[in-house]
């Protein structure tokens, strides 16, 4: 009961935009399709919903293509955002209710809650093309929403949007998240995705890089991160095994550190070298992860 | 799926300015058709009167004079006065054609007849002068053969023709037959022109769409033949509610002044209202057939664009096909029947028109009418699938335009 995508190619002429890729979100997840700008994630929602057809491969909801689920089963925000300029934002959002299955009573009431919702209330009546971009963002994002899709597929949904109104999706998607829908969004900013997903697939040139649950993934890095900082002799490092310096920054120095290092051993030789102020273990983040994995790859 | 997609194609263009103000342009120019007729006929009657016209003949010595042929003749006109000029030369006539202020000096010297005057280029005067001397031409001409007057009549007797074809009820006479290719006319003039308009309509609408980037939404939700036919039926709808008006007008109009509109247009004695149901009815089968075949290639058009402005370069080549069909159905006019008329009326592209002038113009076989009913409906079902699937591809093609060759490259692909 899940989706699964089952070794799925397509070629556009002579690049493969998405390579063999196997993946598998589990229903009630919050999923974030993670990745560099090109490296595929658009292409592939784009196959998901069935818009364009699989080379080879396929994509199945429930055991079936997602097109043929019925009306309404999804909510859908492409990357390239549209709206018909000329409408009215209230029957804009009706008619694309309507269109997933809702009838007019139910159309008009959830246009009006989810406007409120959003904090457009007031805008109703107003056309698409006199509301400001990240206003109209906001409309095509109640639109994938509005009828209550058990599965939610959005193309980087925080692209544009302001601090405020970041913190506001973050807060809807979460609140559908525990309503047990399945949300599947991308993105290429990963502290965004690290802060509310629990499952990911990272891609990079088409191909899948990672796939599973976050926190099991970054234990399973077999690396950890070490931030210290240090007065006396910086370079007492050098000669630890299994140590090996990524940033120095003002405030401290961040190392990455192996799994058959012993974190204590490093405390030690650095209370020897002179007076430690910080001393902090963490797991590596997503971006440190990627820059790994792509870095090997490459 | 289709009725909501309709109902938005139909709703946001009635409102639109564009819109409205074509749909009350098209109600004036039928009401300036009802009141051209009296127009025209009161701008003859005031600004084209002459006023008297009073002209000095001055004639050449001959054995047998012409003045009393033209006096005979003028005395006929209300405004028409003739002085004969005896005994002066041409020098002392002009001047007193000009002392007395007279239209003009008419030099009569058979075969030669010349009109001196101030204004030569007033069109009126000159024909109706001209008029004259032809009348009292013919009536010398016959008095000298010894003809009467009832046997000039019988010299410019014509013959009518009537028209019984094999197997038909009524015979049609000239009138009949003029009567019917005003008709056919008409109406074959109106598919033209919704054609256009509407196809064109529609073209747009799905570039806008492309180029708002509404598109991708729309076609991750339904499918494509049916947002397509939604756009389709919506436009169609919107053509026919314009169309509608303008006909109420019209037929309002043609009641109330009591000269039809194409009687007053073409000079034929048609009126709105005598238009025989039975046209009414094949007019309406191969508008729909004509335009739900032209719109969805116009669909398929507008998807291949990536902006508005790009429409009219892709419409031009369909827009010709259409004007071919017209002129076919024009040449079709002269010999409804002819090998021509029946291959075009065969081929999609001409035939919504030329099938029906054909049909109301003459009795073509049933035969020929089912094959063309039948070839045009099979022609609007692949034109709609194969335009379906252009539309379906088009959705994601951005940037340079592609050729044809390319766009069947890329539907082999999609299968």
């Amino acid at each position: 009961m899940s989706l699964v995508a089952s070794e799925v190619t397509k070629r556009f002429r002579n690049v493969t935009a998405v390579d063999n890729l196997s993946f598998t979100v589990a229903e009630g997840s919050l999923f974030g399709f993670l990745g560099p700008n090109g490296a595929g994630k658009t292409t592939m929602m784009r196959l998901i919903l069935g818009i364009i057809r699989a080379d080879q491969g396929n994509v199945t909801w429930k055991g079936r293509p997602l097109r043929q689920g019925g009306r309404g089963l999804f909510g859908y925000l492409p990357e390239e955002r549209g709206l018909y300029p000329k409408m009215r934002v209230d029957e804009h959002l009706q008619f694309l209710g309507r269109l997933n299955g809702l009838d007019r009573i139910k159309a008009v009431q959830e246009t009006e809650r989810w406007l409120e919702r959003f904090d457009l209330g007031e805008l109703g009546a107003k056309k698409i093309e006199e509301l400001s971009k990240g206003n109209q963002q906001k409309v095509q994002t109640i639109g994938t929403m509005l009828h209550d899709p058990e599965l939610l597929i959005l193309d980087e949904p925080f692209a544009g949007l302001d601090p405020v109104n970041t913190a506001l999706l973050k807060g809807v998607l979460l609140e559908y998240h525990r309503e047990g829908k399945t949300i599947i969004f991308s993105s290429h900013r990963m502290e965004q995705v690290e802060k509310i997903c629990e499952d990911i697939a990272l891609i990079n040139k088409g191909r899948l890089i990672l796939n599973g649950n976050l926190s099991l993934i970054k234990r399973s890095m077999g690396r950890q991160i070490l931030r210290l900082s240090l007065e006396g002799n910086q370079d007492f490092w050098a000669k630890i095994p299994g140590l090996s310096l990524l940033a120095t920054g003002p405030e401290y120095m961040e190392f990455r550190l192996d799994n058959d290092t012993d974190p204590n051993r490093v405390l030690k030789e650095a209370i020897a070298a002179g007076r430690v102020t910080r001393f902090e273990l963490a797991e590596p983040s997503l971006d440190q992860i990627f820059v790994e994995k792509v870095g090997a790859e490459a | 799926m289709i009725p909501i997609l309709v109902k938005r194609d139909f709703m946001s263009r009635v409102k639109s300015t564009a819109y409205i103000i074509t749909t009350v342009l098209g109600v004036l120019v039928f009401i300036g058709l009802t009141f051209a007729p009296p127009l025209i006929q009161y701008l003859e009657n005031t600004l084209f009167t002459t006023g008297n016209l009073e002209l000095l003949v001055l004639e050449q010595q001959a054995e047998q004079s012409f003045f009393p042929y033209l006096e005979k003749v003028s005395a006929e006109e209300e405004d028409l006065y003739l002085q004969a000029a005896s005994g002066k030369d041409e020098r002392e006539a002009l001047r007193y054609v000009l002392d007395k202020g007279l239209t003009g000096l008419l030099l009569v010297d058979p075969p030669l007849y010349t009109l001196v005057t101030d204004d030569g280029s007033n069109m009126v005067i000159n024909s109706k002068i001209e008029n004259l001397l032809n009348r009292a031409l013919t009536r010398a001409n016959a008095e000298k053969l010894g003809l009467s007057p009832n046997d000039v009549n019988n010299l410019f007797q014509r013959a009518d023709l009537r028209v019984r074809e094999l197997g038909a009820e009524t015979e049609r006479g000239h009138e009949d037959q003029n009567q019917s290719m005003v008709l056919a006319y008409f109406l074959l003039f109106m598919i033209y022109m919704a054609l256009i308009l509407y196809g064109n309509m529609v073209a747009s609408g799905v570039a806008e769409e492309k180029s708002s980037r509404i598109m991708e939404v729309m076609i991750a939700t339904v499918k494509p033949l049916e947002l397509m036919l939604g756009k389709i039926i919506g436009v169609g709808a919107l053509g026919l509610l314009q169309f509608s008006i303008w006909m109420g007008v019209a037929a309002l109009m043609s009641a109330l002044g009591k000269t039809g509109i194409l009687g007053g247009m073409l000079g034929g004695s048609v009126s709105l209202g005598s238009i025989p149901l039975q046209s009414v009815l094949w007019f309406g089968l191969f508008f729909l057939l004509g335009f739900f075949f032209y719109a969805s290639i116009f669909a398929a058009a507008g998807a291949v664009v990536s902006r508005v402005e790009e429409v009219s370069q892709v419409v031009t080549i369909i827009m010709m096909f259409i004007i071919a069909g017209f002129f076919a159905a024009y040449i079709s006019f002269l010999n409804p029947n002819s090998a021509f008329a029946v291959a075009s009326s065969l081929i999609p592209f001409t035939a919504p028109m030329v099938m029906f002038a054909r049909i109301v113009l003459s009795n073509p076989p049933a035969t020929q009418i089912i094959a063309s009913v039948l070839i045009l409906t099979a022609s609007v079902l692949a034109g709609a699938w194969i335009s379906s699937k252009i539309y379906h591809l088009g959705v994601l093609l951005y940037g340079k335009r592609p050729s044809l060759l390319q766009i069947a490259r890329l539907l082999r692909e999609q299968n």
